[in-house]
């Protein structure tokens, strides 16, 4: 740890500011190491909460926060290191432990269930009051209430959880955990599917809790979240603790630099919208999704490739389904050469030169039982009559010649795709599109669970479609991929494209800087 | 990009030859049962002096053919990751229409016969646009026209059985050609067309991707809807012949018939190693578990034994094959038998490129 906050009040302290006033540790953990197999997740991860603080978690992805989280509600065991409660060595053997201890975890997926009222809920498996082998109702309402109130929550005990907003329903799980008399309460990204009005909404009852004593760990990636909510912040980069310390030590720059570990630029004119490359192949127009997407324009020229880059959530996704046709309620118009597409769906929008490659190839991309060939032909023989014989020969040949120019390490190309290691499934996913001679090529996180080698085969095979005239949109959480692949990358914050970053005035730092919310 | 698409010359002999024995390990999920079936058969014919004789084989063999085409509709159906509880109901819906038309109607018997087999067919179309287009659940769907066509049928027929008695109807039941019987002429007709449909045509290949990957298959811009009327159409018009063969063969048409014809088809599926998950499996396992079957229910009424035994058995063997496919493919600890721990593990792990 570079920075520990100092015991005494500042010399300072402001009338209002709360914060300063010192409590003391209630939870540390300390020289934290986690390896699974040879990758070491932790190596050296420390955190000390003190009594009744709101303390930010930061790190980008990767960099060892949800191991961390997982070995203080006890989900996993630390390699080595250490836990203490109130001063005293704990250890979590499992969850329940840990909860018993008062440490209550709320995940980014609610763990609620729909159909029940806001009381079941809240006070889930326990705590209902029973009468003579029964519930009384009447009064595991009102025991709910009480929690509500202590929350200054507004919601009926009667209702469905299901027909409750989404911060609502974060508000649940928060009376949940108060119902378990949480003392420390953890908060993984609880705000990334929010609106703003919303956010504003869950931090309210956050602060709330504070001034109960309740402490929260708080992960988020957005910035102002971070300064206008957390008193203290701990910073991990490749599973270590690189900062720590009261939040006024910090500004926006420094974090961001310490997560990154590069020092920040200053924006250079460069920046300005770029330039297109020629002529405009790919041409997006208002592209909104309802909450995800907000009016997005976007050209990509032939032989460019441009980066979309952005936290989870930030509508990288949805701005490249949509453009495929295939994100329900979509709206916008797609160009490709200047003339629109009408209709939308899978079929018109490879007619006219559209490639798709979704994110998850198991659940999208690849159809696992069945063979490399017949998945390498699946999208170029889509527009065949079905009733049609398969061309055996031809479609042998297709796809030999596709595994033989895509690198793909197959013994028999009529084996299962399942078979495959993740980087040979990859391409041959690659190859599905690339056989049906597009004009665009539409990517979302093209390198995600492959090794290496199969990453640098398939920048090679990208760099290559680039030469042949391709126009490729790619969408990445890892930056320092879009950095060497990309002629420009966009950053996307909430819906929106905030930054065009030119291939020179890009870097890490910067990206995330705009990921997050700056500017 | 310019994909070449010259011929990969270094594939040679050592891959065709490794190609090959992937290729028999991929139809390896029928072989435990198909071992079964010959050890039975052998059982059987050494025990029984009667099983081998000309009579009981085609008796054995003809019995067969309501069955099979009705298993057969069924594979199309769960390769497409589907279900269909209707075809008993359609086999019985197709009959009493069938009789109704040719009985009281008056119509000859072919028109008769046409008309009955399109009433069969419309069933599939309702599922199938029902399931496909509209996107409800196939159980509830299926077992909602299987419902609705057997009270159709019960009020039709009052619930009474239409006899229904014709020379031509006799030949196709009973009538041989070159020594065949003609039951099973339709069944090889109606196998080797599935097989064509499926292994041959892009729409038989589609019907492995949508039950493979329905996701993936429609953002590759298959047409998944199509597939999936399709399907529960193509089940739907075989459970309807069925019906037709089933008047013929017995000389009347009983709406009763297609009570336990849906757990019979669907357990001689699931032997023959189509999954439930889709998108794997094919009607040869389809035919060697109906053939399974048949001589399992056959070789036991020689045999003289209770003919409910042959439910006992074959609930039995259906449990220990879905087993051990599951064993398998995860791992005896996947079923809580706690042997070769080790092989679970390497299991999950991804093979290295």
């Amino acid at each position: 740890m570079s920075t520990v906050p100092a015991p005494e009040p500042s010399p300072t302290p402001t009338p209002t500011d709360t914060r300063s006033a010192p409590a003391e540790v209630v939870f540390a953990a300390s020289g934290l190491h986690k390896s699974y197999g040879g990758i070491h997740a932790l190596q050296g991860a420390s955190i000390e909460i003190r009594r009744g603080e709101v303390h930010g978690l930061l790190g980008e992805n990767g960099s060892g926060k949800s191991t961390l989280l997982k070995i203080v509600s006890g989900q996993v065991q630390p390699t080595k290191g250490h836990l203490a409660l109130d001063g005293l060595r704990v250890a979590f053997p499992d969850t329940h432990s840990a909860l018993t201890a008062g440490i209550v975890t709320i995940n980014q997926e609610t763990s609620l269930v729909p159909d029940l009222s806001v009381t079941e809920n809240v006070l889930l498996g326990r705590r209902l009051v029973r009468r003579r082998g029964g519930v009384d109702w009447k009064a595991t309402h009102r025991r709910a209430r009480e929690i509500l109130e202590r929350l200054q929550l507004d919601l009926d005990p009667h209702r469905q959880v299901w027909r409750l907003r989404p911060d609502q329903q974060q508000m649940v799980e928060i009376a949940r955990a108060v119902s378990m008399d949480a003392r420390i309460l953890i908060l993984d990204e609880p705000t990334s599917s929010l609106t703003d009005d919303e956010v504003e909404a869950v931090l309210r009852v956050v602060r709330q809790l504070s001034e109960e004593d309740v402490a929260t760990i708080f992960v988020s990636h957005r910035m102002k979240e971070v300064f206008s909510l957390v008193h203290s912040v701990t910073v991990l980069r490749d599973g270590k603790s690189v900062g720590a310390g009261a939040v006024e030590e910090f500004d926006e720059r420094r974090l961001v630099e310490l997560m990154v570990g590069k020092e920040l630029e200053t924006p250079t004119a460069s920046e300005k919208r770029h330039e297109l490359r020629g002529r405009s192949v790919l041409r997006l127009r208002g592209m909104s999704v309802a909450g995800r997407l907000e009016g997005v324009d976007l050209d990509v020229a032939a032989g460019e490739i441009v980066g979309l880059a952005g936290l989870v959530g930030a509508g990288r996704s949805e701005l490249l389904s949509a453009a495929f046709g295939v994100e329900p309620h979509a709206t916008g118009t797609v160009e490709v050469d200047g003339v629109a597409i009408e209709q939308t769906g899978p079929v018109e929008a490879m007619r006219r030169g559209l490639a798709y490659v979704p994110s998850d190839r198991k659940l999208l991309g690849l159809v696992l039982g069945m063979g490399v060939k017949e998945n390498l032909v699946l999208a170029r023989n889509a527009s065949i009559a079905r009733w049609r014989t398969v061309r055996s020969r031809a479609e042998a040949e297709q796809a030999g010649a596709l595994i033989s120019e895509l690198g793909v390490t197959a013994t028999d190309p009529s084996a299962p795709v399942a078979t495959l290691s993740g980087g040979n499934q990859q391409k041959v996913l690659f190859g599905k599109w690339l056989s049906t001679r597009p004009k665009v090529l539409l990517l979302d996180e093209p390198t995600r669970g492959v090794d290496v080698g199969a990453k640098a085969e398939i920048y090679r095979l990208l760099t290559r479609s680039r030469e042949a005239g391709l126009s490729i949109l790619i969408s990445s959480s890892e930056t320092s991929e879009l950095l060497l692949l990309c002629d420009r990358v966009l950053v996307m914050f909430q819906g929106r494209i905030v930054a065009s970053l030119a291939e020179d005035a890009a870097t890490e730092a910067r990206i995330t800087h705009l990921a997050t919310g700056g500017d | 990009m310019a994909v070449n698409t010259r011929i990969p010359g270094q594939v040679g002999r050592l891959g065709d030859l490794i190609g090959s024995v992937r290729r028999a390990g991929q139809t390896s999920r029928f072989v435990g049962v198909l071992a079964l079936l010959v050890v039975m058969f052998g059982f059987f014919a050494v025990t029984e002096g009667t099983f081998l004789s000309s009579g009981n084989i085609n008796q054995l063999l003809t019995s067969m053919a309501i069955i099979f085409l009705v298993s057969i509709g069924m594979t199309f159906v769960m390769l497409s990751e589907g279900f269909d509880l209707s075809v008993g109901a359609t086999v019985a819906f197709t009959g009493i229409a069938f009789g109704q038309l040719f009985d009281a109607a008056g119509l000859t018997l072919v028109p008769a016969a046409l008309c009955a087999v399109a009433a069969g067919t419309a069933v599939g179309i309702l599922n199938g646009v029902l399931i496909g287009r509209s996107g409800l659940s196939f159980l509830v769907v299926t077992l909602g026209t299987s419902v609705l066509i057997q009270g159709v049928l019960n009020l039709w027929s009052e619930a009474k059985t239409i006899s229904v008695t014709s020379p031509t109807l006799d030949t196709l039941a009973f009538g041989k050609l070159f020594g065949i019987p003609i039951p099973v002429w339709i069944m090889a007709l109606v196998y080797a067309g599935s097989l064509y449909v499926l292994r041959k045509t892009y729409f038989g290949r589609d019907v492995y991707a949508v039950g493979g990957n329905a996701d993936a298959a429609r953002l590759s811009g298959i047409k998944v809807v199509r597939t999936i009327v399709a399907v529960y159409v193509i089940a739907a018009f075989l459970a309807a012949l069925a019906g037709i063969l089933q008047v013929a063969r017995v000389g009347a048409a009983s709406p009763l018939v297609g009570a336990t014809l849906v757990f019979d088809a669907a357990a001689a599926v699931l032997l023959g190693g189509t999954s439930l998950a889709g998108g794997i499996g094919g009607v040869t396992g389809t035919m060697v578990g109906v053939l399974f079957l048949g001589v399992l229910q056959n070789g036991l009424s020689v045999s003289g034994v209770e003919s409910y035994w042959q439910q006992v058995v074959t609930g039995i063997i259906l449990i220990i094959v879905v087993a051990a496919d599951r064993a398998q493919r995860e791992g005896w600890s996947s079923i809580g038998i706690p042997l070769h721990r080790r092989s679970r593990r390497t299991h999950d792990k991804e093979p290295a490129s």
